[in-house]
């Protein structure tokens, strides 16, 4: 404590002879009332992303800003590595106004460089107040004090438009033959595939893989996780949460694990199942997606990416994949993600701050809803439209211009992209809060056969088969800090090392021979110590939903 | 100065000990080779900065180690971490395929090497002789991330040049996963590793050979030996000191199987024959921020290659062979 208060002392010490050096050219002093409009230029560094640097009232949306506050920010983005740079202004007391030290942050915080915004916020910024509000608690540090702003302050809950979460894939082509039939249950997905490649046994030459898996490296879980998304629960990594009694379970033991290899064991032995799928590595698996040669896997959207954006260049909508939300029995799927606060990554004012009143102010007016709208959507007209009913959508011209780098620099939509305070999925008129979740615009760059498969299911996005996700406070829990080299870590990898020993055996087993080598699994798991880390999950999930209630 | 005054009293008066004079024929050796000394004096140094020092850091396995804390604030808790090793099954898994692969490794090493090497020395045509060189080294030089590619795709179940050899040469019936048979793995790496470096590893026969003086190929000649006469008899008797050093030093670094070559060919289906000590401690150690564990790990490898170098030297010395030391 002695250590703690004489450091704050240094720093203010340090801060008294930064500023005296200084003094001369920062003309307003620390007791601004706030309500001046002159004008005032602070420093803003940001640790998390590239960027260009400038003056914010030299692009459009940050003019509109300067004429509405008198602020402008000299923006400065990280080049070279973090903890150098974020080090360097710990040593040397020396920081910008406001600062986002992305993952640097705890350092930044055990060196006491943020100032607490409680005061300030309660005092002068009423629409921080209302739009964080649900937030509250969460964003308390552990004594009570609100260091930073996080980003992304859930208001209600909107999908996004386009799956780059977990899912069953299917070629479109074995949907298309059958009839675009709605399919939920594991059984039904496989069937179809099943039929499929009877008929088709080969394209382009070579064999038809019905389905195949990613085991490479770090990416296994992709195919440990499938139990889990099947019984029906996010991914949670490594556990499944009970909805009421909110204990945490290693799924990897249970039933839904035996089930879901049973079934893939079966695939096996009808040669439905990709013999390389257990030795290809990363590459190979994208190249064999992107061949069109498989009927069906399954995989989180943002791993296979390049190979479907590969096959939508290539043309050919019958080798495309469409996601379908399948369960075991077809209980409600859990696939989306439900919205989690991040309050580990934010956006905080410094010691050094010449101003912090001018600072939370201007903070406070970018967070008004017309102008986070500027921020994300850009001006109305130029770069979106509003239809009669006030739904904002883009046409085709105005989403290549949003696309267009050179002008979100000029604009300042890349300046104000996310680094700042800001709010996330609707506003209140029912729009959502940034142009990549609305559905209208998603809809601009879908293909006829995009359009077509999705009126064959009735839908309007691809989201739109999935369920919503349910309220799950603790989500996610693999997000959770595992002390390095602790019981439950050393766990999780004995874990993972063994099921990767035994998954592919128990996939690759005769199909007789699959309950004993189920039960050779069992015996070794339970040498493990699933306790270990079930025991921090539990702790995990309580704590959080604690913090949630406390909004 | 003092050492000199000394020599030369010492070389007036003849009448001195047994250790005097073994001290004076050391202190004059020592004078007489002054410039070597000195020019041996940086690399002392170097050996002592960057392998002497850093032993300093082997105090980490006895600690529950934390970085960014001073050492007064570390924990100590003594052989724990060795304890944690000894006690996982995994640890001993890794280490039978550690010493498993790298005995097939130095066996088929040596073996092709020498091999190539007398091959190579036999060709008569000069141009013909480098090509064949030049191509043999080629693959040292590819990083191994390219070349597990290469091996991985040469493998692989359709397009494989190798299962399309043996399926039509009728060794087979069916294209063979060759990556998934767990026990097939050491094998499939100690070719691995022979394709890429065996032309890498001729060289120092090579050089052994030209050193063997022509006289007694022509003697060889002149009694009417034939090729493989003079390949038995004076080639592989002449290369027998610079095998055996090899050999000796080799066997120090049983415990390094490589790791690359396991990391990128090993996959689910032949992990629990392809991973090896470097790859645990990357897993156990380096990717949970564990350095007593992986330190622990290192200080292992040290004493048994030690073990493995003292015995051997000592087994070539009993058999009055050449040796390191």
């Amino acid at each position: 404590m002695i250590k703690k208060s004489l450091s704050v002392l240094l720093m203010v010490m340090m801060l008294i002879t930064i500023v005296g050096c200084t003094k001369d050219d920062s003309t307003s002093g620390k007791s601004s009332d706030g309500d001046s409009k002159d004008k005032v230029t602070f420093t803003y560094f940001n640790a998390a992303s590239p960027g260009k640097d400038l003056n914010t009232n030299e692009t459009k949306i940050g003019k509109i800003f300067e004429d509405q506050t008198g602020v402008n920010f000299k923006t400065e983005y990280l080049v070279g590595d973090i903890n150098t740079k974020i080090g360097t202004m710990i040593a040397s007391g020396k920081y910008p106004d406001v600062l986002v030290p992305d993952i640097a942050i705890d350092k930044i915080l055990d060196a006491g460089a943020f100032i607490d915004l409680t005061e300030l916020i309660e005092e002068h910024a009423p629409n921080i107040k209302k739009l964080y509000g649900p937030h509250w608690e969460q964003m308390k540090d552990k004594d009570g004090k609100i260091n930073f702003i996080p980003f992304a302050a859930k208001q209600g809950f909107i999908k996004d438009p386009n799956i780059t979460q977990g899912a069953f894939w299917i070629q479109r082509g074995v949907l298309k033959e059958a009839g675009y039939p709605k399919i939920k249950t594991l059984d039904e997905y496989l069937a179809l595939i099943e039929d499929y490649q009877k008929k088709h046994p080969e394209m382009n030459g070579a064999s038809t893989i019905g389905f195949t898996a990613l085991t490479y490296d770090w990416r296994f879980f992709a195919l440990s996780n499938v139990p889990n998304h099947l019984a029906g629960y996010p991914n949670d990594g490594e556990v499944i949460v009970d909805m009421k009694t909110h204990k945490t379970d290693v799924y990897a033991d249970n039933d839904v694990t035996k089930r879901y290899f049973k079934e893939l064991n079966e695939l096996n032995s009808k040669g439905l199942f990709d013999k390389e799928a257990f030795v290809a590595n990363y590459d190979e698996y994208l190249a064999k997606i992107a061949s069109g040669r498989v009927l069906g896997f399954f995989d989180y959207g943002w791993q296979v990416q390049q190979s479907l954006d590969n096959l939508k260049v290539a043309g050919n909508d019958d080798l495309r994949y469409m996601p379908l939300p399948i369960t075991f029995d077809g209980q409600k799927d859990q696939y989306i993600d439900p919205p989690a606060f991040i309050n580990n990554r934010g956006v905080g004012i410094t010691v050094s701050a010449k101003d912090p009143v001018r600072i939370i102010k201007y903070f406070d007016n970018m967070v008004k809803e017309e102008n986070q709208k500027l921020m994300f959507w850009g001006i109305k007209d130029e770069t979106y439209s509003v239809d009669d009913k006030g739904k904002f959508y883009q046409t085709e011209e105005q989403f290549a211009k949003t696309s267009d780098e050179k002008y979100r620099d000029e604009s300042g939509l890349n300046t104000f992209e996310y680094y700042w305070p800001m709010g996330d999925m609707l506003y209140s008129d029912g729009n959502a809060w940034v142009p990549g979740k609305q559905p209208e615009v998603a809809q601009v760059s879908y293909t006829d056969g995009d359009k077509a498969i999705l009126k064959a299911y009735d839908a309007e996005v691809f989201s739109d088969l999935f369920a919503d996700p349910d309220d799950r406070p603790w989500y996610p829990t693999w997000s959770a800090v595992i002390e390095q080299g602790s019981d439950a870590q050393i766990f999780g990898q004995r874990k993972t090392d063994l099921t990767k020993e035994f998954f592919p055996k128990l996939v690759l087993a005769k199909p007789g021979d699959f309950d004993k080598v189920w039960d050779q699994y069992i015996e070794e798991f339970n040498k493990l110590d699933a306790k270990a880390l079930e025991d921090l999950m539990d702790k995990v999930v309580k704590d959080r939903i604690k913090a949630a209630e406390a909004k | 100065m003092e050492i000199g005054t000394r020599a030369s009293e010492e070389a007036i008066n003849p009448s001195v000990s047994v250790s005097k004079k073994r001290n004076k024929t050391f202190f004059t050796k020592l004078k007489s080779q002054k410039v070597l000394l000195a020019m041996s004096l940086p690399f002392l140094i170097w050996l002592f900065i960057f392998k002497y020092i850093p032993l300093w850091g082997w105090s980490i396995a006895f600690q529950d180690f934390k970085p960014a804390r001073s050492i007064m604030d570390q924990e100590w808790i003594g052989m724990e971490h060795f304890k944690f090793l000894f006690t996982d099954e995994n640890f001993w898994r890794v280490l039978r395929n550690t010493i498993g692969m790298s005995s097939i490794n130095l066996v088929l090493g040596f073996v092709t090497a020498i091999g190539l090497a007398l091959l190579i020395n036999e060709i008569r045509h000069l141009r013909f002789k480098k090509s064949i060189q030049t191509i043999s080294y080629m693959p040292h030089f590819i990083s191994w991330v390219v070349a597990a590619s290469i091996v991985s795709y040469s493998l692989s179940l359709e397009n494989g040049i190798i299962n399309i050899v043996l399926v039509n040469l009728g060794i087979v019936d069916e294209p063979i996963l060759w990556l998934g048979k767990e026990k097939w793995f050491w094998v499939i790496n100690g070719l691995a590793e022979v394709w890429k470096n065996v032309g890498w590893n001729t060289i120092i026969y090579l050089a052994a050979i030209t050193m063997i003086d022509p006289e007694q190929y022509e003697a060889a000649d002149i009694d009417g030996a034939s090729r493989l006469q003079r390949i038995r008899h004076i080639t592989l008797p002449s290369l027998k000191p610079t095998i055996i050093i090899l050999i000796i030093m080799n066997l120090g670094y049983v415990l390094e199987s490589g790791f690359e070559a396991q990391y990128l060919l090993g996959n689910p289906m032949n992990l629990s024959y392809s991973e090896n000590l470097d790859i645990y401690v990357l897993k156990y150690g380096m990717a949970m921020g564990n350095f007593s564990i992986a330190t622990a790990a290192g200080i292992f490898k040290t004493v048994v290659s030690f073990i493995f170098l003292f015995s051997a030297n000592h087994i070539a010395k009993k058999f009055d062979q050449p040796r390191l030391f």
